[in-house]
């Protein structure tokens, strides 16, 4: 049960790249990390999930699995608009398990030089913009990293879930 | 003393390491739990072996987190039984009264370890207790000759890399090592004699394995075949540098001897520095198929599984049942437009195919569904230490006997099935055998008898748990419930007995003479019947007055599925389990009322709140009733009632319970999803929650 070899020091530094999926809202490009997305599947049926949250769409189900599906631009204050044929779930796992997030569209998967990404200045980090980590500049537009813990509930009794009566 | 409760604790462990060791401390202190009963008056060896085992397992494990409490008490359980496995003392119900102490604690310091909390257990107490227990019969000596030289085999090949060292005219020493037994981390220092011996020449082998050493498995002894240019001094002197060594032994083994079975050394009780309980744990760590490592261990009978992961298979085969449906489907469409006979061959063939792919799939998702059962052993065999220890602070004798052990059922079953049984057990052992006196006095053996039974039938596992004792008093119960005014005094007599004796799960009802400590205060049945319910299972009593009662409880073998009614409410699918479903009708059968302003139904002689399921439930889109007319479903929690409006009926259904995730928690009146026929999801209504809310409005008609 003991160790007897000391792990190595995690380094402090960032990694030098960043390892991204970048989708769409509206107009602007966002990107996540690609540790964290599963999968991206086409736009589905969505159970509404009734005295959920106004950003929760609901659950769907995904080969036998139950997952709550977040519409991110509800979750994000982008006014909503109807799905199109570009409409994609990301599939993300996070600390509550998996969680689908409806975007307009998935564009690509790239790599951002380290050096190219900034914190996310005073305006965009408004607090209801706690979910960005850092912008990247890429030559032709602004991509923004989300952070994705940021953008999902800590824990379903932080957002208004009923303990059950006995 | 003063009282360290409620302390932080340290321990020395990561999360990984915290889940090995609860997992083995759990099926150690359950291994000692089932048969330190049996070992009363009945000191089999090999069980008395095993037991002995156990707390060794749980000393070692214990104090190489660190947990001092924990493995000083274990020590001293561990003293008394190995008196008991050399014959020097008796297991009288006094040793196995404090051995089953000592076990209780262990159970709360094991806990402690996830707490991080000190619970403010003083065992100093217990270790009193257990070393009175062992000094209260004159210690006989034991036998020398009990005690046999160990023999250590040396792998094959294992000299091989280190003839040239021993060409050259290096010698081959045996070296025994013993670790203070009061050391509380006895695996690192066997690790660093491990890392010392290779430091002053080849170690041909070792026991335990130095992959069990270095894992970290290392325990109060080891033992290596040494290839080395130093002397015997030499050696010993270097290995005892090591702290908490406490003996070093060495003998210079031949060449021409090294390659077979290697004898050890004899334990001698005058060890140097050795205390008698030193030389004692020294003994016990002689027998060699404790340093063999690995090889010696049981190999299990079981692969332990995480629950997950067989959810997730089950949800694989669920996909895999689909696509089957599909597949039967295009064959069938298929088959139909291909009608031509060059093509028969091709359908023969592709029908083949299917049929095979779907037999596959059902004898897969059997299998899968049979990997998550898990005989009702494990639940029974906690039960004769329960009736004992009931039936000693109740000054009655009772046998236990269990039948059934084998019968499978599901493991979220298991899980739930234990605190109703220990519920009903109590009640068998404390109202209904009778004192050894009034047995006697009616004629029956002093000795009562209860029984537990579990079989399966069907889809269902039926538990039964009879009990000759003096019934159920009808009497008894019919003046109870007129004092309390639930009923009136014509109405309780007017009752059959067959009727009374099912009051016994009427809330707040307990017929026994006097509240004790054992059976609760009249808050038992009524909850015993509401966990059952929960699980969509049934319980039913019967009694004979003077003769004993028997209690069956019906359950489903698996709670991963239930019938349930489907519903659609505002566009929503959603699942009522029938088990809380009373009457499905029309608007137009129904007889609605309004009253005070609220739609009420009345169904024989009762007045039910009608609640719109989707408002209940907190739907807050825009709702219309279909204008071709609605339903009512009444269901009930206990003896509430209430009726939900619903837009259609859409029949019964098995359905399969998944859980809403974390991220969406538990919802009010959700117990969570399931998956329909084309692919998407209903919401399974948790009728309890809902009818509780409703029901302060439910009034008699």
């Amino acid at each position: 049960m003991a160790r007897f070899e000391a792990a190595p020091e995690s380094t402090a530094f960032p990694a030098s790249e960043e390892h991204v999926v970048i989708f769409k809202l509206a107009d602007e490009y966002y990107a996540l990390d690609i540790q964290a997305v599963q999968e991206i599947v086409r736009m589905q049926t969505i159970t509404s999930i009734p005295g959920a949250d106004f950003w929760v769409e609901g659950i769907t189900n995904l080969r036998g699995r139950v997952v709550p599906v977040i519409d991110l631009r509800k979750r994000c204050g982008v006014p909503a608009s109807e799905y199109t044929p570009e409409t994609r779930i990301v599939v993300v796992s996070s600390s509550t398990g998996m969680v689908g997030l409806i975007v307009d569209a998935v564009s690509e998967v790239m790599r951002i030089p380290g050096d190219q990404v900034e914190p996310p200045s005073a305006i965009v980090a408004g607090p209801e913009n706690g979910y960005l980590r850092g912008v990247a500049k890429l030559e032709d537009r602004l991509v923004s990293l989300v952070d994705l813990e940021g953008v999902l509930p800590a824990s379903a009794d932080e957002y208004g879930s009923f303990s059950r009566a006995a | 003393m003063t009282s360290t409760k409620g302390t932080p604790l340290q321990f020395d462990l990561d999360d990984e390491d915290l889940k090995l060791f609860l997992e083995e401390a759990e099926e150690q202190i359950e291994l000692l739990d089932q048969s330190l009963v049996q070992l009363e008056g009945e000191p089999d060896p090999a069980l008395v072996q095993r037991i002995f085992r156990a707390a060794h397992t749980l000393k070692g494990s214990s104090a190489t987190i660190g947990h001092k409490k924990m493995a000083s008490l274990t020590h001293a359980m561990e003293t008394v039984l190995d008196a008991v496995r050399q014959g020097r003392r008796a297991p009288t119900s006094e040793v196995v009264d404090a051995l089953l102490a000592g076990l209780d604690a262990l159970r709360v310091l094991a806990n402690e370890v996830v707490t991080r909390v000190d619970s403010g257990i003083v065992t100093e107490r217990l270790e009193a207790d257990l070393m009175a227990v062992l000094d209260s019969e004159g210690p006989a000596a034991a036998s020398p000759e009990a005690q046999d030289v160990p023999v250590y085999v040396v792998p094959a090949g294992a000299l091989e890399c280190c003839w040239e060292e021993v060409e050259q005219g290096h010698g081959i020493f045996f070296v025994d090592v013993v670790v203070a037994s009061d050391c509380q981390l006895p695996s690192i220092r066997c690790y660093q004699v491990l890392q010392e011996m290779e430091s002053i020449g080849r170690l041909a082998a070792c026991w335990p394995e130095r992959d069990v050493i270095e894992a970290g498995g290392g325990e109060y002894r080891m033992a290596g075949l040494l290839v080395t240019r130093q002397t015997e001094e030499q050696i010993a002197a270097a290995l005892k540098a090591v702290s908490d060594v406490a003996a070093v032994r060495l003998r210079a083994v031949p060449p021409s001897e090294a390659t077979g079975p290697i004898e050890g050394f004899r334990d001698e009780p005058q060890q140097p520095a050795a205390s008698s309980s030193e030389a004692a744990e020294a003994r016990d760590e002689a027998p060699p198929e404790t340093l063999r490592g690995g090889s010696a261990r049981k190999a299990s009978q079981s692969v332990r599984i995480d629950v997950e992961r067989l959810d997730g298979l089950m949800n694989l085969v669920g996909e895999l049942v689909i696509d089957r449906t599909r597949l039967q489907q295009v064959r069938e469409q298929l088959s139909s437009v291909l009608r031509d006979a060059s093509l028969s061959e091709l359908m023969d063939n592709f029908e083949e195919t299917t049929s095979h792919l779907a037999r596959v799939t059902d004898e897969l998702q059997e299998q899968i569904m049979r990997s998550r059962m898990l005989p009702v052993r494990s639940v029974l065999s906690r039960l004769p230490r329960l009736v004992r220890d009931v039936a000693v602070k109740c000054g009655k004798k009772v046998d236990l006997v269990t039948a059934g052990e084998e019968t499978e059922l599901d493991r979220s079953v298991i899980e739930e099935i234990s605190d109703p049984l220990v519920h009903i057990l109590r009640n068998a052992v404390d109202h209904g055998i009778e004192s050894p006196e009034e047995r006697r006095a009616a004629g029956k053996p002093e000795t009562g008898t209860i029984s537990v039974t579990a079989w399966n039938q069907e889809t269902y596992i039926y538990l039964a748990v009879r009990d000759d004792g003096r019934g159920i008093d009808t009497a008894a119960l019919r003046r109870k419930v007129v004092e309390k005014g639930l009923m009136t005094r014509e109405a309780a007599e007017a009752a059959p007995d067959e009727q009374v004796v099912q009051w016994i799960f009427m809330p707040g009802l307990s017929t026994a003479k006097q509240v004790t400590d054992v059976s609760g205060r009249g808050v038992g049945m009524d909850i015993v019947r509401t966990n059952i319910e929960r699980l969509n299972g049934q319980i039913t009593v019967s009694s004979v007055q003077g003769k004993g009662t028997e209690v069956i409880i019906q359950l489903p073998l698996t709670l991963a599925t239930t019938k349930a009614l489907m519903v659609s409410a505002n566009g929503t699918v959603y699942a009522i389990p029938l088990v809380s479903v009373t009457e499905a009708l029309a608007d137009h059968e129904a007889d609605i009322h309004t009253v005070g302003g609220r739609k009420t139904l009345r169904l024989r002689h009762r007045l039910l709140p009608m609640i719109d399921l989707a408002a209940a439930l907190g739907d807050a889109r825009p709702r219309m009733l279909p204008t071709d007319g609605y339903f009512v479903v009444a269901a009930r929690h206990g003896d509430r009632q209430a009726a939900f409006i619903v837009d259609r009926l859409l029949g019964e259904q098995d359905v399969v319970v998944k859980s809403l995730g974390d991220m969406l928690g538990a919802r009010k009146g959700l117990t969570g999803a399931t998956i329909l026929g084309d692919g998407t999801l209903g919401l399974i209504v948790d009728i309890a929650s809902l009818v509780t809310e409703q029901a302060a409005v439910s009034v008699p008609a």
